[in-house]
């Protein structure tokens, strides 16, 4: 199996001089296809910012990143970008759905950027939005949605470009725990059955109760990398 | 998708943009009127002061706008007369004119006297119409002067009494005569009403010795710019017949001078009025940008590219500046059109206006110049300051981005 995303000596420094933080101290990390892996720890340990490094939407200080064999280093704004656009889904803990936009429309909205048809568009919209749930809620702004339907729409929307993978960044922390549940099994069922590769932030027990690989960080290095 | 997505965003808050779009529209608005008022006021300005005696344009002689002595004379004047059949041109007529002491028993006072065709002259000044007593000249009058009402109290004189001329003559001759005074005009400008005597134009051209010949062919049209587009046509049919023509510029310079004056103080104030509602728009906008760049990072961190979000910011802006100017244009184009039919009563200006043969009422002019250029210089100054939160945009990066507040 090969890796969607490989890590090598990851270092990520905010500040300088005295008041530098080492967010990340010599990350080594490889996700592999298929994976459904947990990123764990207390906060402030680098969750977020491996997730940010991964998701090619910041430079580590030092170290190389690679997502499906291309190296993020060197890459321009808009090179970044489309590698977002056609290799990574995104699941945020405050979804960030674009509000004037309707579920399906946010969910279009990547097919869009991608230069999908309208046929096209249509049909893989319909199925995403169905896989997570939403029949007939596709007209909704994200306003008339609870926090677990937006959140689906977001996962809809991650998964709509059929992405190499999808991270997602403490995706149920705001939601309750029979919503979380839900999202989990979704999230699950889509790794499962179809293969995509997922690689959550999170210290939700509930949601590291399904991982198949679960990583574990302390003061910006992996404590431990265990695949249950 | 971006223009969509930009128009959405426009009303995402509906008071905000609706107040953009008042301001807006109330600036263009107010541009349309007053450009339209200021266009108007001109038009009635140059009618007036043309209209009145000089015509919209002249035939003249070579050299006899520096020089107007009489000796310098238009012998084909009939052909020229055919500047008439130029579109644009409704009347022409011939005037000769010399300087002459005006006398009544013990008083004398120098006057301009003006040979005119009676029948013709009507049709290209409107002196004929601010006779107020008696009438003007007829066609079939020989021995008869009209002269302004500051001339005849000068002189003592009533309608019905006869009046001395004494002048030179194209020969060098005197050129004398008695005239029987049939009219009295007031333009309300003194100059005129003191000096400016007319007289039939054989009548003229027997005593000054001129033969068939005049000094200047005058013509109007019913529609002032009509003549002012006929200009080449004009200079033209002048150069055919050896002649120069001079139009409203030549003729009333000092005239154009105060419309320039006019114009670039106004344009100063425009200028202004169009600064404050950009800069209060582009301000509303990049507040706007300020409060969704947290949103900016999440649409970069699926795949936008920084500056397709710059773009939708640009198109926004945009689309609010063109609905709002569009408005105003409407609103300003309603007012100007029902004010085209009212006019505005100045009041207290009559007496200013009356020196370019207005009266106290201006009517604006709608046209496309007037309803299009200031709401143009809005639209294309927040295009092009639009610059500004597009670049914003271009340097944010996704992380700092989410990260706003």
């Amino acid at each position: 199996m090969k890796p969607i995303v490989s890590c090598r000596g990851i270092t990520k420094v905010f500040g300088k001089g005295e008041l530098a933080v080492h967010a990340l101290a010599g990350i080594d990390l490889d996700i592999m296809e298929g994976d459904f892996a947990t990123l764990a720890g207390p906060s402030g340990s680098g969750k977020t910012t491996l997730l940010n490094m991964i998701g090619a939407l910041d430079h580590p200080t030092e170290g190389e990143v690679e997502i499906d064999g291309l190296p993020l280093r060197g890459m321009k704004k808009s090179g970044l970008s489309d590698l977002r656009l056609h290799k990574i889904g995104f699941i945020f803990q405050a979804y960030n759905l674009v509000p004037v936009l309707s579920a399906r429309e946010n969910v279009e909205f990547v097919l869009r950027l991608l230069r999908v048809s309208p046929a096209e568009r249509r049909t893989r919209t319909d199925a995403a939005l169905a896989e997570v749930g939403l029949q007939g809620m596709e007209n909704r702004r994200p306003s008339s949605l609870s926090g677990g339907q937006q959140q689906r729409v977001a996962i809809a929307r991650a998964l709509v470009a059929r992405p190499r993978i999808v991270l997602a960044d403490e995706p149920t922390a705001n939601l309750d725990s029979a919503t979380t549940a839900e999202l989990v099994d979704l999230m699950f069922r889509l790794n499962q059955e179809s293969g995509i590769t997922f690689m959550i932030g999170t210290h939700d027990p509930r949601v590291m109760q399904h991982s198949k690989r679960h990583i574990e960080m302390t003061d910006g290095k992996i404590d431990s990398d265990t695949r249950g | 998708m971006l223009a969509s997505l930009a128009w959405r965003n426009i009303w995402r808050q509906p008071v905000r943009s609706i107040l953009s779009l008042i301001g807006l529209a109330f600036t263009s608005m107010l541009l349309v009127f007053m450009l339209s008022f200021q266009l108007g006021s001109y038009d009635t300005m140059k009618i007036g002061a043309l209209g009145l005696f000089d015509g919209f344009g002249q035939f003249q002689p070579v050299g006899y706008d520096d020089d107007p002595d009489i000796s310098r004379l238009l012998p084909e004047w009939e052909a020229i007369l055919e500047a008439v059949e130029i579109k644009g041109v409704d009347a022409a007529t011939p005037r000769a004119s010399s300087f002459a002491i005006m006398a009544k028993d013990e008083t004398s006072f120098g006057a301009a006297v003006i040979g005119v065709d009676p029948a013709r002259e009507p049709l290209v000044s409107n002196l004929s119409t601010t006779i107020i007593e008696g009438r003007y000249l007829a066609p079939e009058d020989d021995a008869t002067i009209v002269m302004g009402e500051g001339l005849a109290r000068n002189l003592g004189l009533v309608l019905g009494d006869t009046v001395i001329m004494l002048g030179t003559g194209n020969d060098g001759a005197v050129a004398a005569d008695v005239l029987e005074l049939v009219g009295i005009f007031s333009t309300g400008i003194s100059a005129i009403d003191r000096q400016i005597t007319q007289m039939p134009l054989t009548r003229f051209q027997e005593t000054y010795n001129l033969g068939n010949a005049v000094n200047v062919v005058a013509i109007r049209g019913a529609d002032f710019k009509g003549v002012e587009r006929a200009a080449t046509d004009l200079r033209a049919h002048a150069t055919e017949n050896g002649v120069v023509y001079l139009d409203w510029k030549e003729l009333q310079p000092e005239l154009e001078q105060m419309i320039i004056l006019d114009i670039s103080s106004n344009i100063m104030f425009y200028i202004i009025m169009v600064v404050v509602v950009v800069f209060i728009l582009l301000n509303t906008l990049y507040m706007s940008v300020l409060e969704r760049t947290r949103e900016f990072g999440g649409l970069m961190a699926i795949g936008m590219r920084p500056r397709q979000i710059g773009a939708m910011v640009w198109l926004e802006l945009i689309f609010l500046s063109l609905l709002g100017t569009a408005i105003g244009i409407a609103l300003g184009a309603a007012l100007v059109i029902w004010l085209e039919g009212v006019g505005i009563e100045i009041p207290g200006a009559d007496e200013v206006m009356a020196q370019w043969g207005m009266t106290g009422r201006i009517y604006p002019d709608l046209s496309f110049l007037s309803a299009t250029v200031a709401p143009a210089v809005i639209v294309l100054s927040i295009v092009v300051l639009g610059f500004i939160p597009y670049r914003r945009i271009l340097g944010l990066e996704p992380v700092s981005a989410m990260g706003a507040a």
